[in-house]
């Protein structure tokens, strides 16, 4: 991948050069720590889209992400193409993500209080007895397993379908439909079409249905909006019912696939879960998020950023100039591997207290689902060990690179 | 100058001395203090910022819009009466307010 340049047997001189190849993980950390001591951010030419600064420092991605004057107009109304490593979906750019204060704030509202810290709290108990479901499965099936296929994908997906008011039957379709519309490669231009257009049909159908009998659930709250806010449009609610399907499990269903690889890569911090799994799997969580992708026993490059924002003005940050019309993102690996805010960055520390990561973003466009997805993966990892403290590694996991999350689609597993 | 007291759920208390116009959860993300996450970096979308505030120091706060009080109604640990966003508590010059961080944000 010519973007992070090329691995290479050549020694790697201490430079503070970025983006950069792959290397040793912990070479990654050493190496964001003196981009980080050289410069508040890089600008970086992007395979699309062009120039985009990438924040490195924690506090000035802080600064950055609460600043109403970085928007995301120009990406939305097609006037500029988003910088990012891969082209992005075009329909993505259609969803709240791409919107800006005050519409983005009367939108997110709708479906914020679904997904509220207390929702969230209420929906934990279904999902400890859903993952011992799907353990029970496991057992059953007896070993070798595909964490992935068997845990870390069914159970984000059996929330959302709660969280939505649909039967996890349809669980199937989901997975097409997310692989479908979140494929970078792979898909040909047709199948997308046809995925897409069977997951409007379905949602429209679903939006009709809680028209005529609501229920508690977060469609029956997005199929009434109009009616607290006579402003809000059919065009502006399905963005959000579709954003919801189609991201609303693949990002936890791999950072549960991570934060267990990257467990059952280290022995002493496993050891340290197993005396109280319940009690850590809240800082865990907080910790796999930071740094659980180098813990997976895997190469790391250093470049990725989440979605950039432009300037609306000249606005300085941490010294540095970023010019009206620039575009700017942070790089949360490189946030979350700020010595002056993290001591021991290349530490993997289940336990580490204060853990300000940025993997779910910060400020006005955080993760919408932060509180669910947090939930999830703190049950999952947390119950997986507790039934079954002896797992073990049966072998290499499978990447999809051909896919924008980039997940793990196996992770063999035994006991 | 004004003062943030902020006490943890185990009793320990720091004491930060802030900047006029920043908000408590501002004052408290800016200086490391734990158990105050602000996610949404103070636009009332993720409730992770809830404080008790001291009952003395209530009526110089400013007054709670509907759209705190709902998302305070959402907040992981359970309101009281004495419950506030700090995002929405800006600081005033000479103010002291003393806040009890809850157990859990998220």
């Amino acid at each position: 991948m010519s973007y992070f340049g090329a691995a290479s047997d050549a020694p790697v001189v201490a430079d503070a050069s970025y983006p950069f190849g792959p290397r040793p993980a912990r070479e990654a950390v050493e190496q964001y720590g003196r981009v980080i001591a050289d410069r508040p951010m890089t600008r970086v030419t992007m395979p699309f889209g062009g120039d985009c600064w990438v924040v490195h420092r924690h506090q000035a991605a802080r600064d950055l992400l609460a600043d109403h004057r970085f928007v995301r107009e120009p990406f939305r109304t097609g006037e500029r193409v988003v910088p990012f490593f891969v082209q992005f979906p075009d329909f993505l750019r259609t969803t709240l993500q791409f919107e800006d204060p005050p519409r983005h704030t009367k939108l997110r509202r709708l479906v914020q209080r679904a997904i509220s810290p207390r929702r969230v709290r209420e929906m934990r108990e279904s999902a400890v007895a859903f993952a011992n479901e799907l353990i029970d499965g496991m057992l059953e099936k007896g070993a070798p397993a595909n964490l992935i296929h068997d845990y870390a994908l069914p159970l984000p997906i059996e929330m959302l379908s709660n969280l939505l008011g649909v039967p996890s039957s349809d669980r199937a379709s989901f997975e097409r439909w997310s692989s479908s519309t979140l494929a970078v490669a792979g898909k040909t231009e047709e199948e997308i079409a046809s995925d897409m257009l069977e997951l409007a049909g379905y949602m429209g159908d679903l939006i009709a249905q809680r028209r005529k009998e609501p229920r508690e659930d977060l469609h029956s709250s997005l199929a009434h909006a109009h009616e607290k806010d006579d402003s809000l449009t059919d065009a502006e609610i399905f963005p959000i019912a579709f954003l919801l399907i189609i991201a609303g499990f693949d990002n936890t269903a791999n950072f549960i696939g991570t934060g267990i690889l990257s467990l059952l890569h280290s022995d002493e911090q496993r050891a340290l879960l197993l005396t109280d799994p319940d009690g850590l799997s809240a800082t865990a969580v907080e910790e796999v998020l930071r740094h659980g992708l180098f813990e997976r026993g895997l190469p790391m490059s250093g470049g990725g950023n989440l979605v950039p924002f432009v300037a609306t003005e000249d606005v300085v940050i941490d010294g540095q100039l970023v010019a009206a019309g620039e575009a700017i993102a942070i790089d949360p690996s490189c946030v979350g591997h700020d010595p002056n805010v993290f001591e021991s960055p290349a530490r993997f520390d289940i336990s580490r207290a204060d853990n300000p990561q940025m993997m779910l973003s910060y400020g006005l466009h955080h993760c919408l689902g932060a509180p669910l997805a947090r939930m999830e993966m703190q049950v999952a990892i947390a119950e997986l060990f507790k039934r079954i403290p002896d797992l073990k590694l049966a072998g290499e996991p499978t990447i999809n690179y051909d896919h924008l999350s980039i997940p793990m689609t196996s992770l063999p597993v035994t006991w | 100058m004004p003062k943030v007291f902020y006490t943890q759920p185990d009793g320990s208390e720091r004491v930060i001395e802030g900047v006029v116009g920043d908000s408590v959860m501002q004052t408290a993300v800016r200086n490391g203090v734990s158990g105050i996450v602000g996610q949404c970096g103070g636009v009332l979308s993720c409730a992770t910022c809830h404080v008790f505030v001291d009952e003395d120091d209530l009526a110089a706060c400013p007054p709670m819009t509907e759209d705190e009080d709902e998302m305070l109604d959402v907040a992981a640990t359970d309101r009281e009466p004495n419950s506030r966003l700090s995002c929405q508590l800006a600081l005033v010059d000479g103010q002291d307010i003393h806040v009890t961080i809850p157990d859990a944000q998220l």
